[in-house]
């Protein structure tokens, strides 16, 4: 579903990736954890042509999205469901209407989005909320408008950058159980998170970074909840050697 | 569409000043455009009405015959330089005369149609074959004399009317294009603002849109709708202050002009010509709505 090989990511002199390779399959729910800072964002702007690599190579379904030409870039985004850490809900719209905005982006026919809306709106537990503005809401509220906005047009991948970053650990966990249910239904699911507690009751796969480099993958086998790490290093890339200070680098292989 | 409606109107009532700014420009230049119009029109008929008055009349000798008549009138009326030729016989001259001096019928009791000769009265294309035109004919043997329509008071003073209306005509055509150019520029400038304005307190939704995945086209809908409901409302709303107003002077104008016919005859023709003219403005809107909008668009877009 998402494969990213050998990403590196600069902005001036600071590097936000450096040589970052891993595959996502379709139907895993995988976390990306680290510090702030560490380059988890910057992966799910990848991945969403938010921005582009340095150098290396982001799959998305089948296609090179670094080589997608720019007229292109609507029809991938409206394949990628994003939940924002700042959930960039529209304010002057209603719960209702802000998650037909996606429904009216992709051309769904407009007979169709109060059941579709509906669906959702039942599935986040905002269904007696929809008429109300965001700023009637509360934040766990908004977090869910965004997550039902994110679902309504059945994406094949959703992502959440930090979802339980501004809740209270309740609201957090209500929010964390909702995707692991759509996660169940069978979509795939990347996670930007730093909340440990989060990563640890969902036990999942994880994608460790620190200074934009991947320095683990972890992953939890669900029923045995056997704890399976890789680290390790790896010599510097071909070209890298070239560099004044080379930099160690940690090569992640398949689990 | 729908959801782009709602957002452009969403637009116009969060900002209503903005919104009424616009009107009020487009409104004015649509309403000066409505007046200009119907001047235009007017004038143009005005000039019309003079240029193809009976302009020459030929006085026939008594002796003619009619086949001489029907000879001179078929080689008239094959003369390109020439139309509308009306043969006028003695008698009806003698009605001419007797409508003309109704006031006093003394004055028709005393005449005879023998007083009267006949005559082929006809109109020039255009003023300046006049003299050759008058100069060919008056070598035709049946003709006695020949002479410019006599109500205006001889050549010299209806050449000076027709050649005052054509310059009044060109300058209300000149100035007035001018004046209504300079006013659509205005409009085009206002909305090109507040498209920009829109889209600059937009930015943050603009952004989300592109995030999840809004076309170009997509995004650019609303605020070129909005656009368009300014031009649409503007130029409806200056059509029809212009029409109250013209429908209100119009018997007053029909009552000073008499038959010149400065406005077309009959309600629904009249109707027609307003009709015409709104269409062609909202047309115009149309295109100052878009090309204000895409300029501000992609002003905004380089600018990014």
């Amino acid at each position: 579903m998402v494969k990213l090989t050998h990403v590196s990511k600069s902005f001036g002199e600071i590097k936000a990736l450096v040589d970052v390779s891993f595959e996502i399959k379709k139907g895993e729910f995988v976390f990306i954890t680290g510090p702030s800072g560490a380059g988890k964002t910057t992966i799910l702007k990848l991945i969403l042509r938010e921005i582009l690599p340095t150098s290396g190579q982001v799959v998305f379904d089948g296609e090179d999205i670094v080589n997608l030409p720019q007229e292109k870039v609507p029809y991938l985004r409206q394949k990628i469901g994003v939940v924002f850490q700042d959930y960039k809900v529209l304010p002057e719209r209603t719960v209702r209407e802000n998650v037909e905005v996606p429904l009216a982006v992709t051309g769904v026919n407009p007979d169709e989005w109060a059941a579709r809306v509906n669906q959702v709106l039942k599935l986040v537990g905002l269904d007696k909320r929809s008429e109300l503005f965001p700023a009637q809401l509360s934040g766990g509220e908004i977090q869910r408008v965004s997550l039902a906005r994110a679902l309504v047009v059945n994406p094949k991948l959703v992502m959440a950058d930090e979802p339980t970053g501004n809740l209270d650990w309740e609201t957090g966990d209500a929010i964390m159980e909702l995707f692991e249910k759509i996660n169940k239904e069978g979509k795939t699911v990347i996670m930007a998170t730093h909340n440990k507690h989060v990563v640890e009751r969902l036990k999942k796969r994880v994608i460790e970074l620190k200074d934009g480099k991947m320095v683990g993958q972890t992953r939890v086998k669900s029923e045995g909840e056997e704890k399976v790490e890789e680290k390790k290093e790896e010599e510097p890339r071909q070209e890298e050697k070239t560099e004044e200070k080379p930099k160690m680098k940690v090569k992640v292989e398949e689990v | 569409m729908k959801i782009h409606l709602k957002t452009a109107l969403g637009y116009i009532k969060r900002s209503p000043f903005q919104a009424l700014a616009a009107l009020f420009v487009l409104t004015l230049t649509f309403f000066v455009g409505t007046i200009l119009a119907v001047l235009v029109y007017s004038s143009a008929n005005l000039l019309n009405y003079f240029e193809t008055r009976p302009q020459i009349i030929t006085f026939l000798k008594d002796e003619i015959t009619p086949e001489n008549v029907s000879a001179l009138q078929n080689k008239l009326s094959a003369d390109v330089r020439v139309k509308d030729v009306r043969y006028v016989s003695k008698e009806e001259a003698l009605e001419i005369y007797k409508q003309a001096t109704s006031d006093n019928p003394l004055l028709s009791e005393l005449v005879s149609p023998t007083i009267f000769p006949a005559s082929l009265e006809f109109s020039v294309t255009d003023l300046s074959f006049a003299q050759e035109v008058i100069n060919e004919i008056k070598e035709e043997g049946i003709v006695d004399s020949v002479g410019f329509t006599a109500s205006l008071g001889g050549e010299k003073t209806l050449e000076d009317v027709v050649g005052r209306l054509r310059t009044l005509t060109l300058y209300l055509r000149i100035g007035g294009g001018v004046f209504v150019g300079v006013l659509a520029g205005t409009s085009l400038l206002v909305i090109l603002v507040i498209t920009g304005m829109r889209i600059t307190t937009r930015r943050g939704e603009i952004e989300i849109l592109n995030l999840i995945g809004a076309t170009p086209a997509f995004i650019r809908s609303p605020i070129i709708l909005e656009a368009l409901i300014y031009s649409s409302v503007g130029a409806f709303v200056g059509w029809l202050l212009a029409f109250l107003i013209w429908l209100y002077a119009t018997p007053a104008l029909i009552g000073y002009f008499g038959d010149i016919p400065i406005l077309p005859k009959g309600t629904l023709n009249l109707f027609g010509l307003f009709a015409i003219i709104l269409v062609g403005e909202l047309i115009i809107g149309l295109g100052l709505a878009l090309s204000g909008s895409y300029l501000a668009v992609s002003r905004a877009r380089r600018n990014r």
